[in-house]
């Protein structure tokens, strides 16, 4: 065999034979024609027992459907394929990975329709995309675990495992959208909301002397009866223990006291516990929006109040709550002058509540919570006037002197003696200036000023802060995140316990707020809800952190649970800067 | 039918295509699993003369509206049959011929036992009403539920490959240069995961119930040698299929519209209008 220039050239048939892959040819259908020693050797098949064999015949079954609808209609269309995977049986039996290519030639003259098939032995690359398949799949998986998850978690946030009435978050989510005063596109048709406090009497005595099994059983049944008194769009909650809440558009407070009647006479019918006939009773507070932009909750404030009175004058009956006569915009910018003159006459404070490491039994940290010592109604915690900063705009100089104070703190810690080192410092951000386009710059400076490592500064916000903006959120989280500042979700659980943020945002810790980590040991509810945030957190890589921890029963079960951190009066209170240091220095034993 | 669906919307959603003989009686072609609407390439030009010929790609397929895929529509051969309805109610076509192959033979029986006045007749390319043998009632479909599973497996291997749409080789193709370089990186594409979910409702599905109720006059046929569609299945289509006929092919394997396209276009053109 010579080229065009005359010279002899390597033997074609040495190259198609000793090929690095199997070269072989086959009629349409696959009948192989001729076929190469590679092959031959490859497969340990007789060249006789090949030729004339179905190409297909080698492979298994899946791999035969899908070389017959796919593979050789592409041939036929196109004329080619190239890279199939299939798995070619070795007259051992093994399957061998492999990757096919092949070319259709038309007929021509005497030669009729041929396939020239080329098969590469592909072990390696196939185990590796097996792996990127299952992968793939896995994650899919995941995917779709993580969102049953979800709405498992939500429904447990918002339901209370006992009764399936809605709880407190879950009564916010129904109503808590409807302005109370006007429910102006609410099927109660322009009529205001009435809530109406029940808490049944003498429960506890049930509780006591007939064991919890049947006081759950008489809470069941009390929800039965007050479910099916009152009618959709009414809701009816229950708060904790043997209190209950009903929310309904009513015409006026003759119409709220008719259904309060009608609750006490519904819930009077004796009820069969254990072979015993309970006759129970209920106090009932009723408050109906005044207009003006009470909120359900203020409602629920108030019926709460008028409960209260029900109980002191004898029981099993209604009280309205009338609000005191005063003009609450006068109130407000009363109280709001007194903010504004304590935080210049330095009469606002820090104190700093030590976070414990569960796996260790150590401090790692404390979470800074401001307070306002009031000239007249004492030392205040931020829930009193936090709302006040924020609307008015103080938060934002608040927010700055908190952070600065706890910076400053921490650098005198860190100077004075081994105490401080390592430890972690958390701060809470109000809504207002997570929206603060000068919060990160505030930040950063702050940090520069007190020299402080930002790994060791953790901001808290609040989910229901976050869920208020969620794009500005992300936004300033990441900017925050950039200064390598560590974030947590304050307050977990009582909003919208979307998972979908928990990946959106770029957070660290989960805080599980106080309301379940009471209710760990008496509601198995709150038990599931506190165990699926730990092992929710955990799935997205971020550590839990539990608040309100009261109790070593409380403390020792989230140990169990895997929770990471805890703070609660069960470790110390939230502690002036004098006794945090003594607190520090009388617990330097378990800092090495 | 359409409710909320605009003819337009179907169209685009199934990438209908029309050709041929604008005035002529209707032909619409339904491809099979594992291709889109290119295989008909090589049958089409034996009907363009005298028929309008409608083609589309099934949803997951060919340039098909892959955001259009419910997994829950898509989860039964149902679901294709409705978008054959549909798209014959958005063309407003009467009198189809509708030629369906391989699992699209069956999609053509549904549709027809939910709209026979839509359909004049049907032509079966290489119909099986079940792939998997049915021990209950000694139905031989031809394979076993390992198998299947073989199958979906086959599919994973080949996910990455069909992820990139079957890139064609780099060298092109020496063997048939009159096929532009386009089309070679075009046919056959189909999404991996909907290629995984259509061949567990394909290769798993059972439409034995169907053929009883079928009354449209319809053509089955038969190739030589077929892997997925054996002579046995052929004949029980045929007894349980009222009005039908059978004819077997010489063309072997899965594809006689592929790879014997000029026998398998006189027999359907004898079936249409048979010479006395």
């Amino acid at each position: 065999m010579t080229d065009t220039a005359g010279r002899p050239v390597a033997n074609f048939e040495t190259l198609f034979h000793q090929a690095p892959c199997g070269y072989l040819i086959t009629d349409d259908d696959g009948h192989i024609t001729a076929v190469n020693d590679t092959f031959v050797r490859w497969t340990g098949y007789g060249r006789a027992k090949l030729l004339g064999m179905k190409l297909q015949s080698l492979m298994p079954v899946g791999d035969q459907i899908l070389y017959a609808t796919h593979c050789i209609p592409q041939l036929g269309i196109t004329g080619s394929v190239s890279e199939i995977a299939v798995d070619i049986i070795g007259s051992d039996g093994v399957r061998r990975p492999a990757l096919l290519s092949a070319s259709r030639f038309a007929a021509t003259g005497q030669e009729p329709d041929s396939v020239r098939v080329i098969i590469f032995s592909a072990h390696e690359r196939r185990l590796y995309e097996k792996e990127l398949v299952s992968a793939l799949r896995a994650a899919e998986e995941s995917d779709a675990r993580r969102a049953l998850a979800e709405e498992e978690l939500q429904r447990l946030a918002l339901h209370d495992a006992l009764t399936g009435l809605p709880n407190r978050a879950g009564l916010k989510a129904r109503v808590g959208s409807i302005p109370a005063g006007a429910a102006t596109d609410s099927p109660g048709e322009g009529n205001p909301l009435a809530a109406l406090f029940i808490d049944l009497d003498h429960f506890k005595a049930v509780n006591d002397s007939l064991g919890h099994g049947a006081g759950d059983n008489l809470l069941v049944s009390v929800a039965g009866r007050l479910a099916s008194a009152v009618q959709a769009p009414g809701a009816v909650a229950r708060l904790s223990g043997d209190e209950f809440v009903v929310v309904d558009a009513v015409a006026g407070t003759e119409e709220a006291a008719a259904l309060a009647a009608r609750l006490l006479e519904v819930l009077a019918a004796p009820i069969h516990l254990e072979d015993l006939e309970i006759v129970t009773s209920a106090s009932i507070g009723i408050a109906v929006a005044q207009g003006g932009d009470d909120t359900v909750e203020d409602l629920i404030r108030r019926a709460d109040i008028a409960m209260y009175r029900a109980k002191e004058r004898g029981r099993n009956r209604w009280e309205l709550h009338r609000p005191a006569p005063s003009d609450p915009a006068v109130d407000r910018l009363r109280a709001l002058g007194e903010l504004r003159r304590g935080i210049g006459e330095g009469a606002l404070r820090v104190h700093y509540q030590p976070r414990i490491d569960l796996h260790t039994g150590r401090a790692s940290g404390v979470e800074a919570l401001v307070r306002w010592q009031h000239p007249t109604r004492g030392l205040l915690p931020p829930s009193e006037f936090i709302a006040m900063a924020e609307e008015s705009g103080l938060v934002r100089p608040l927010g700055a002197w908190v952070l600065d104070e706890t910076l400053k703190l921490a650098e005198s810690l860190r100077r004075d003696d081994r105490q401080g080192a390592g430890l972690e410092f958390a701060v809470n951000l109000s809504a207002r200036q997570l929206n603060d386009p000068g919060l990160v710059d505030m930040v950063e400076s702050a940090l520069e000023r007190r020299n402080m490592d930002p790994a060791l500064l953790l901001l808290e916000i609040t989910e229901t802060a976050l869920m208020s903006d969620p794009v500005a959120a992300v936004e300033s989280l990441t900017a925050l995140k950039n200064l390598g500042v560590g974030l947590a979700v304050d307050d977990f659980g009582t909003g919208y316990s979307s998972l979908t943020y928990l990946k959106k945002f770029p957070i660290n810790e989960l805080k599980i707020d106080r309301s379940f980590i009471m209710g760990l040991g008496l509601d198995t509810g709150d038990a599931a809800i506190v165990g699926s945030c730990i092992d929710l957190a955990h799935a997205v890589g971020i550590r839990a952190v539990a608040e309100g921890v009261e109790t070593s029963g409380q403390a020792q079960t989230l140990q169990d649970m895997g929770c990471d951190l805890a703070q609660g009066y069960l470790f110390a209170r939230p502690l002036t800067e004098r006794r945090l240091r003594e607190w520090l220095a009388s617990h330097t034993w378990a800092r090495p | 039918m359409l409710g909320e669906l605009t003819a337009e919307t179907v169209a685009n959603r199934n990438n209908v295509t029309t050709l041929g003989r604008a005035d002529g009686p209707v032909m619409v072609f339904a491809h099979g699993y594992g291709c889109d609407q290119d295989m008909w390439r090589r049958l089409v030009p034996y009907f363009a003369k005298d028929y309008r010929v409608v083609l589309f790609d099934h949803v997951g397929a060919g340039h098909s509206d892959l955001e259009a895929y419910d997994r829950e529509k898509y989860g039964a051969l149902d679901g294709y049959a409705t978008d054959v309805l549909e798209i014959c109610e958005a063309l407003d076509l009467a009198d189809v011929v509708l030629v369906g192959h391989s699992v699209s033979a069956m999609i053509a029986l549904l549709a027809a036992a939910r709209e026979p006045e839509r359909f004049a007749r049907l032509i079966l390319v290489a119909p099986s009403p079940r792939y998997t043998d049915d021990a209950d009632d000694g139905y031989v479909g031809g394979f076993s539920d390992e198998d299947i599973q073989g199958l979906l497996e086959s599919l994973d291997s080949n996910y990455f490959a069909w992820a990139d749409a079957l890139a064609p080789m780099a060298m092109g193709n020496p063997g048939t240069p009159e096929y532009a370089e386009e089309l070679r990186s075009s046919i056959c594409r189909t999404n991996p995961s909907i290629a995984r979910h259509f061949a567990r409702v394909t290769f798993l599905s059972d439409t034995r119930h169907v053929l009883p109720q079928v009354q449209c006059d319809s053509l089955i046929l038969q190739c030589t040698d077929d892997l997925l569609a054996p002579a046995a299945v052929g004949s029980y289509v045929h007894r349980q299929l009222s009005h039908s006929s059978l004819v077997q092919l010489m063309a072997t394997g899965h594809c006689p519209h592929v790879s014997a396209p000029e026998a398998t276009a006189a027999a359907i053109l004898h079936y249409l209008n048979p010479r006395p």
